[in-house]
């Protein structure tokens, strides 16, 4: 049978990886478990491809910059960037878009497809008020 | 037993806008000033092994196999080369290379150079090639460039330990006092803390690049070259050369994860204590014993922050030192006598390597006048390959 | 001097402009640059400042010098409407020079900014000037600006978030031509202004005093090794 819910519009995601061996889990993907050394098989072919789930939702914010001096392809003054943490302990960096950043603060992160940077278009994430 | 490696010959050009230059031919004209420099310049085929740093080449030079090109620039076939390529620690990573190679045996005089040409492209293309050191979907995808990690990384750090905006000012003042008299520095002049922090038009005049660093405490984009000639001090070789090998003492490499968010405290940098740690081992010394350092600012903040993983001062404390001036020229212990990235410039590849071209001038007393350390005996310089995630530290001693 | 009927005819008329008031504003090195209006009869100091930058491609040097050549040449021969002229001197040696000029009560017309002194950000000092002489003293509601160089349209398009005008083409159309048109609001200028323009008045007499007599750089880092001719 085809899965035609893969011509569907799909909602831009980013996912945390989790060793099917010990449940660690990661962000960004790793090829081999930190604490019980099993492998990861992008493929799924040879070995088994980890599972993933969305990474999203309520998170802290550690620490930010605004930058002024944006790279080629960016067209605005200024950018915001964080680092958060989930629940799970995972991290990420993504673009901030709140008002007033305050270190410790609680966002909600959510992921955008962007076509800013040159290339194709790549899922950021953006940690706002809500 | 492995033998003693010893500097006996260095180069470097002005770092600044070569960009009307040759990337090749700009690495030959600064090796050609290190083969003069070591008196080996007609017998220049007395180098067995080649080791060029370089980062950029591939992507804003459109070259490869630069190393070979090299070669033939210098006419110096058939001698063996390679390129080394550790983020902006290619030259660090080229002296450890070369400094294994005679260690081993494999050699008995190496030369290394370093170089890069980064103002070829716009500013905000030079910034989007480095991003590429970053992780390509966590880091790279987001925006994230190398100011932004650092505008990060400044904010824990200050929040944590009381440095101010005032205090970047102060170490970007001692920088470009220490650059306007070193004749290979990018920036000549000086700046003063009432421009770029205390009047009322310092926010202006020293703007936000990523809050919250400033324009004034964040490096240059620069196109450079630096080299050094390494020598067997066990084998008579050495005798073919007039100055006296200054010793590489230490050297030691660590690394961290890629993505700056997954270190356990991302304001501690776990890599350079333990490189620093393995470097004072082989050397034999402790951090006490270090008469200056050379620490890798392309953001200010870091040249406080390195002084305290590798030992020089305790943690939280590198910022009294720098308000009561013990790292300026005539300081307890100077830090970035050269003018720092921050002030010599930062073309990536050449980086590491000019580190030690300072380690060497001081070593040997030959610092321009009002620059130059009093009595050195152990200069150390700390290499980055990222921010934090691949560490070189070198030490240098003048027997 | 009496001036002919002739010549009456080929001079444009001239609004009376108010004058931009002076100030100093404390540059990175710590030197202290003097901010002010150029007269008409310092033309040759500026030209000769800008000369030599005829022959230099990089960052389009060539294009902004021979157009901000031009431009000068006409405001002093008055072939040109309602230009003014901004200067920024260290010690009296030019590092920046800025030209524009207005087209009525509302619209200013921004045309050349030339700085010679690289890295203390002579030029956007020198931009904001210029920004605050029509917005501020002039009180226009706003002002049309192209950019030549990569540079120039990312310090200003971006930085300043200018409104794209260039959909208006060719009712909307900057005088230099050629290039779109960006233009500087009101509301714009109050939102960026204090991040922008900056500087102290008024400038005291002995500071001011050093501005008194315009003179040549000596220098260029544009023209490495450059000498100037003494003839």
């Amino acid at each position: 049978m085809i899965d035609f819910s893969i011509y569907d519009k799909q909602e831009p995601k980013i996912y945390g990886y989790k060793c099917p061996k010990c449940g660690t889990a990661y962000y960004p993907a790793t090829m081999l478990c930190a604490k019980c050394s099993n492998r990861r098989d992008p493929s799924g072919i040879v070995h088994p491809d980890w599972d993933k789930f969305s990474l999203e939702g309520p998170c802290k914010l550690l620490t930010w910059t605004r930058v002024w001096a944006l790279p080629e392809g960016y067209d605005r003054p200024y950018l915001l960037f964080g680092i958060v943490e989930f629940p799970n302990g995972l991290r990420a960096a993504g673009q901030l878009e709140t008002e007033n950043p305050v270190t410790g603060m609680d966002l909600v992160a959510h992921v955008k497809e962007s076509s800013e940077r040159p290339g194709p278009p790549v899922n950021v994430f953006v940690f706002s008020d809500d | 037993m492995t033998a003693r490696v010893g500097i006996v010959g260095i180069g470097q050009i002005k770092f600044g806008n070569l960009s009307e230059y040759d990337l090749v031919d700009i690495m030959a004209y600064t090796a050609t000033d290190a083969l003069i420099d070591a008196g080996i310049l007609e017998n220049r085929r007395i180098i067995d092994q080649i080791f060029v740093a370089n980062m950029l080449g591939g992507m804003i030079n459109h070259q490869t196999g630069i190393a070979s090109a090299l070669v033939s620039r210098l006419d110096l076939e058939p001698t063996a080369a390679e390129l080394v390529e550790n983020g902006p620690a290619s030259g660090a990573s080229a002296v450890k290379l070369g400094y294994m190679a005679i260690a081993s045996g494999i050699a008995n005089v190496v030369m290394v150079v370093g170089g890069e040409t980064m103002r070829k492209v716009t500013g905000w293309e030079a910034t989007d090639c480095v991003a590429t050191l970053g992780h390509p979907e966590a880091e790279y995808d987001m925006g994230l460039t190398f100011p932004a990690l650092g505008g990060m990384f400044a904010r824990l750090y200050m929040e944590r330990y009381g440095v101010t905006e005032r205090d970047l000012a102060l170490v970007a003042v001692k920088d470009h006092e220490n650059g306007s008299k070193n004749k290979y520095a990018h920036i000549d002049g000086t700046c003063t803390i009432e421009a770029i922090h205390d009047s009322p038009n310092a926010h202006v005049v020293n703007n936000y690049v990523a809050e919250p660093l400033r324009l004034f405490s964040v490096c240059p984009v620069s196109d450079g070259a630096a080299v050094l000639i390494l020598v067997n001090m066990d084998s008579p070789i050495v005798e073919k050369f007039k100055k006296k090998p200054i010793r590489i003492a230490g050297i030691g490499s660590a690394t961290d994860t890629h993505c700056m968010h997954n270190r356990k405290d991302p304001v501690e940098m776990g890599a350079v204590k333990l490189s620093a740690e393995r470097a004072y081992a082989m050397a034999g010394v402790k951090p006490e014993d270090i008469s200056f350092a050379e620490l890798h600012d392309p953001f200010v903040i870091l040249e406080l922050a390195i002084s305290e993983e590798v030992g020089l001062f305790p943690r939280g404390k590198a910022v009294e030192a720098l308000r009561r001036g013990e790292t300026g020229i005539d300081g307890r212990l100077p830090i970035n006598t050269s003018g720092g990235l921050k002030a010599k410039g930062h073309p990536v590849g050449a980086t590491g390597v000019s580190q030690v071209v300072e380690l060497v001038r001081q070593l040997r007393g030959k610092a321009e006048k009002g620059r130059q350390v009093k009595d050195p005996r152990y200069g150390m310089s700390v290499n980055f390959g990222g921010l934090a995630n691949n560490v070189i530290t070198i030490i240098c001693a003048k027997d | 001097m009496a001036i002919d009927a002739l010549e009456m005819k080929l001079r444009p008329p001239e609004i009376s402009l108010t004058p931009y008031p002076s100030k100093t504003i404390t540059l990175a090195n710590g030197k202290t640059m003097v901010v002010r209006e150029a007269k008409r009869e310092e033309c040759g100091v500026l030209l000769g400042t800008v000369y030599p930058l005829l022959g230099v491609p990089t960052d389009y040097y060539d294009v902004v010098a021979a157009r901000m050549f031009s431009e000068l040449l006409a405001w002093f021969r008055y072939r040109i409407a309602n230009e003014f002229v901004i200067v920024g001197a260290i010690d009296g040696v030019i590092a920046g020079i800025v030209t524009s000029r207005c087209v009525n009560d509302h619209l200013g017309m921004s045309l050349h900014t030339l700085a010679i002194d690289r890295g203390l950000r002579v030029g956007a000092q020198l931009f904001a000037a210029k920004m605050e002489h029509h917005m501020d003293y002039l009180n226009e509601d706003e002002v049309w600006i192209v950019a030549e160089s990569p540079i120039g349209f990312r310090r200003w398009m971006i930085e300043y978030e200018l409104e794209d005008r260039s959909s208006g083409f060719p009712n909307i159309r900057h005088e230099l031509g050629g290039v779109p048109t960006y233009a500087l609001t009101r509301k714009l200028w109050e939102k960026h202004k204090a991040d922008k323009c900056t500087g102290t008045r008024p400038v005291p007499m002995d500071i001011l005093a050093t501005a008194d007599r315009l003179k040549l750089p000596e220098e260029y880092p544009q023209i490495p090794g450059y000498k100037r001719s003494k003839q």
